[in-house]
């Protein structure tokens, strides 16, 4: 499984399709976006940081241990850093897998560890 | 003694005054004993620590290890 995990402060940019292997069946783009109502608040956008040493090791193991439930052929991961305006996506996750079941297991299975476990931070 | 850095992210920076310091510890030292050191009553409820970007338990010995890291709640995606 090939594994790409970068952390950039500009607008994400969804690459064009390439597929690693001809057996690629599934190919699901996941976006993040951030929405203007957080609980009663009405928010401009959110600020993001992330220890990133800490949150690439983490993510590269995460991404493995899915792996094995979800076999997958490429994972490319996006997170935004600092200010993220309302309406924009501040997490690109594509996976691409032989069939539709593994991406969709893979990418809830990959963000719900990342929320509990990956040092990212946001706040209004 | 060792020469630790301390880094404090999020709440956590907000609660310390500060993102990063250098410190000097005993390898027995714990993450606990270290943040109670600084004048912080130890447990924050849902923070964590990680010692060279792994999570430790807050009472484990810092050991030989450079970096450590008060990781509040995360909230990433």
């Amino acid at each position: 499984m090939r594994v790409v995990i970068i952390f950039r402060q500009d607008a994400l940019v969804v690459p064009a399709l390439e597929l690693d292997s001809r057996e690629t069946g599934a190919s699901v783009d996941f976006l993040g976006i951030v929405r203007e109502l957080e609980g009663d608040q009405r928010l401009k956008g959110l600020w993001y940081e992330a220890y990133e040493p800490m949150a690439q090791r983490l993510l590269e193991r995460m991404f493995s241990e899915v792996n094995e439930l979800y076999p997958a052929y490429n994972v490319y991961f996006v997170h935004r850093i600092g200010w993220v305006p309302v309406g924009e996506a501040s997490l690109l996750i594509r996976v691409q897998t032989a069939h539709r079941g593994e991406a969709f297991g893979f990418l809830s299975e990959a963000i719900t560890r990342m929320k509990r476990d990956v040092p990212i931070w946001k706040r209004a | 003694m060792n020469q630790i850095r301390l880094l404090a992210f999020a709440q956590a920076r907000d609660a310390l005054g500060f993102s990063e310091r250098v410190l000097n510890v005993a390898e027995s030292d714990s993450p606990a004993k270290i943040i109670s050191q600084l004048g912080i009553e130890k447990p924050f409820i849902g923070w964590r620590v990680a010692l060279d970007c792994e999570y430790v338990e807050w009472d484990a010995p810092v050991g030989a290890r450079s970096e450590m890291a008060l990781i509040p709640p995360v909230s990433g995606g």
